[in-house]
């Protein structure tokens, strides 16, 4: 039974598809690449997977049960646990006590919910940071701390929205590290959306394409970046090859 | 059994600061042996339930972060309870208490439920409307006694422990230090509970608090209920300790601001925070008051100076004393680790 079931979904604002009749699974213990241009309905979609919104129609089955109606807070007890593109550094938690509040989903000890946090932060490499605030720490570490608390929460798929976004080579090869051995050791599933295509290449198992909300490929990494509808999609007609023909796309096509 | 851990755990605080809180504790407990006036008694009584409001308001304003201007109507619904409890039915202030806290969480639900869907400034003036509404129903209700309110019945024999009616006031005084012990010990285990640590992520962000599985509505509604039941509590105190009550003074809009103000200019969301901000405020207030009172023309000049305060917490420092004393803390680390 696949873990994850995207059932026809679409999502209308106003008078924008953004996302049209998208329909996938996730494998249990897959890593899925989701990539698409810019406005192509990645985030509304990982939106509508998370419940932070309703879907306009289309079903959502989570480890055989609907959960297309859920809230997002119910949907992140259920073990989808997601990063948010924009994290804010604000407030008064320090990194080990934000990683607490992911602890707390399934424990009201504070000493549990500490040791779990602690553990988490250790197993990011990032256990010297604990005791900072969030505004303190560069870029790279905030948003370890963000995979952290989500890990915290004991999730059995993570959503990762554009993880790499703001990170320099080293830092996304370190990035690319970190999320195999959550996915190796952990046994959480991912669905990652990245514009950094080497990142999704180096990663993910499977990778399905979005262009203006709807799917245009769905398959592994290395045929995906050759269909000619994704190469059209990403860098436009001229460089589309013709069919049969190899054309410059999978190169060119690693950093749209 | 890990909650009262939690509430005598104060280890997140430096040596000085339990020093200068235990000496600040054995200071409240001589206090009545000490020479003072009455005058100062008064303040000093006034002192420790303003601290009682604010820890209650700093549930919901400071650790959640919702700014709530309309506190004083659960004063109203705890000194009323008690009041009306007692003349009607003579019951004593030990089960006239807990009732009006009860009647004053139930009606937070109920109110709770629609107010917490409104967000920032929407939320704190619909927290005024409806408090304001609930005073003009008291001052029309003549089961409550209408504006001129209700007065306690002297029961004869002093000291009555289970009416509260006592001649000298170090009674009342030792009785409401009591209850400001357990408060303190109460937020010490909430600002340690998961609900304590839910509501800081809902302050930093509610959208990330949802994605970590917390119900962002209902925790709020949490919150609310437990600031409600302190301010309840001191409000059951307040009618027995001044014999009287009315809308006017129970449920003012002067005391709802007075509320918070005392938590914000000590620290939201921090312990010591409300303590500090009553420390400040309540003396300067009775003092300022009687002063201003008998100078012509002077009058009203105390309202100017809350103003200013509320101004200079918005534009120095909005996390209040406290806030400064952590950021000068923060900067000493800082160059320590420097240098």
């Amino acid at each position: 039974m696949p873990l994850l079931e995207v059932q026809h979904v679409s999502k209308v604002f106003g008078g924008l598809r953004a996302n049209d009749d998208v329909s996938f699974v996730l494998e249990a213990n897959e890593v899925l690449g989701l990539i698409g241009p810019n406005g192509a309905g990645k985030t509304t979609l990982f939106n509508c997977i998370a419940g932070y919104f309703p879907v306009t129609s289309g079903r959502i089955i989570f480890d055989g049960r609907d959960i297309t109606e859920l809230r997002d807070y119910q949907v992140a007890r259920l073990g989808i646990a997601r990063t948010f593109q924009i994290f804010q550094a604000s407030g008064d938690l320090s990194v080990v006590e934000n990683v607490m509040v992911g602890a707390f989903m399934h424990s009201s000890s504070r000493s549990r919910a500490r040791l779990i946090a602690e553990e988490c932060l250790e197993f990011l490499g990032i256990s010297d940071s604990a005791g900072h605030m969030l505004s303190e720490l560069p870029v790279a570490r905030q948003k370890r701390v963000a995979l952290a608390t989500a890990l915290a929460s004991h999730p059995r798929l993570l959503l990762l929205d554009e993880v790499a976004a703001g990170l320099n080579p080293s830092e996304i090869e370190g990035m690319v590290d970190t999320l195999r051995r959550i996915h190796q050791e952990r046994g959480i599933s991912l669905l990652v959306t990245e514009h950094v295509l080497e990142m999704v290449m180096a990663l993910a198992d499977r990778v399905i394409v979005l262009e203006s909300g709807r799917k245009i490929a769905d398959g592994n990494p290395e045929q995906v970046v050759k269909d000619p509808e994704v190469i059209r999609a990403y860098l436009g007609e001229h460089f589309a090859p013709q069919a049969g023909q190899a054309g410059p796309g999978g190169e060119e096509g690693r950093h749209a | 059994m890990e909650a009262i851990r939690n509430a005598f755990d104060f280890s997140d605080f430096p040596r000085l600061d339990l020093t200068i809180a235990g000496l600040g504790i054995l200071f409240l407990l001589i206090f009545p042996a000490l020479p003072h006036s009455s005058f100062a008694m008064a303040t000093m009584i006034q002192f420790l339930m303003f601290s009682l409001y604010g820890m209650g308001w700093n549930t919901i304003g400071g650790y959640a972060g919702q700014v709530d201007l309309g506190k004083a109507k659960y004063v109203g619904i705890g000194a009323y309870t008690t009041a009306v409890l007692m003349i009607r039915w003579d019951i004593p202030f030990w089960f006239s208490m807990p009732l009006g806290m009860v009647f004053a969480i139930l009606w937070s639900f109920v109110i709770g439920y629609p107010l917490f869907r409104l967000k920032g400034h929407y939320f704190a003036i619909a927290t005024i409307a409806t408090s304001l509404v609930v005073k003009d129903i008291f001052e029309v209700w003549d089961f409550v006694g209408g504006a001129r309110g209700l007065e306690l019945p002297l029961k004869g024999h002093f000291p009555d422990f289970l009416y509260l009616q006592f001649r000298e006031d170090y009674y009342y005084y030792y009785i409401i230090l009591g209850f400001f012990v357990l408060g303190v010990l109460y937020i010490n285990a909430f600002r340690h509970s998961r609900l304590g640590y839910q509501l800081r992520a809902i302050k930093d962000n509610e959208d990330v608090a949802r994605s970590l599985g917390i119900d962002v509505h209902w925790s709020k509604i949490k919150a609310y209920a437990v600031a409600t039941a302190f301010v309840a509590m001191v409000g059951s105190f307040h009618a027995c300790y001044n014999f009287a009550i009315e809308p006017e003074d129970t449920m003012s809009l002067d005391l709802s601001i007075l509320i918070a103000m005392m938590a914000m200019l000590g620290g939201a969301g921090s312990l010591w925070g409300p303590i500090i901000g009553a420390a400040i405020l309540v003396p300067m207030k009775s003092y300022l008051g009687s002063w201003l009172g008998g100078q012509a023309g002077l009058a009203g000049l105390d309202l100017v100076i809350y103003g200013a305060i509320i101004m200079l917490i918005a534009a120095v420092q909005p996390r209040g004393v406290w806030g400064i004393v952590e950021a000068v803390r923060a900067r000493k680390r800082g160059s320590h680790a420097a240098a």
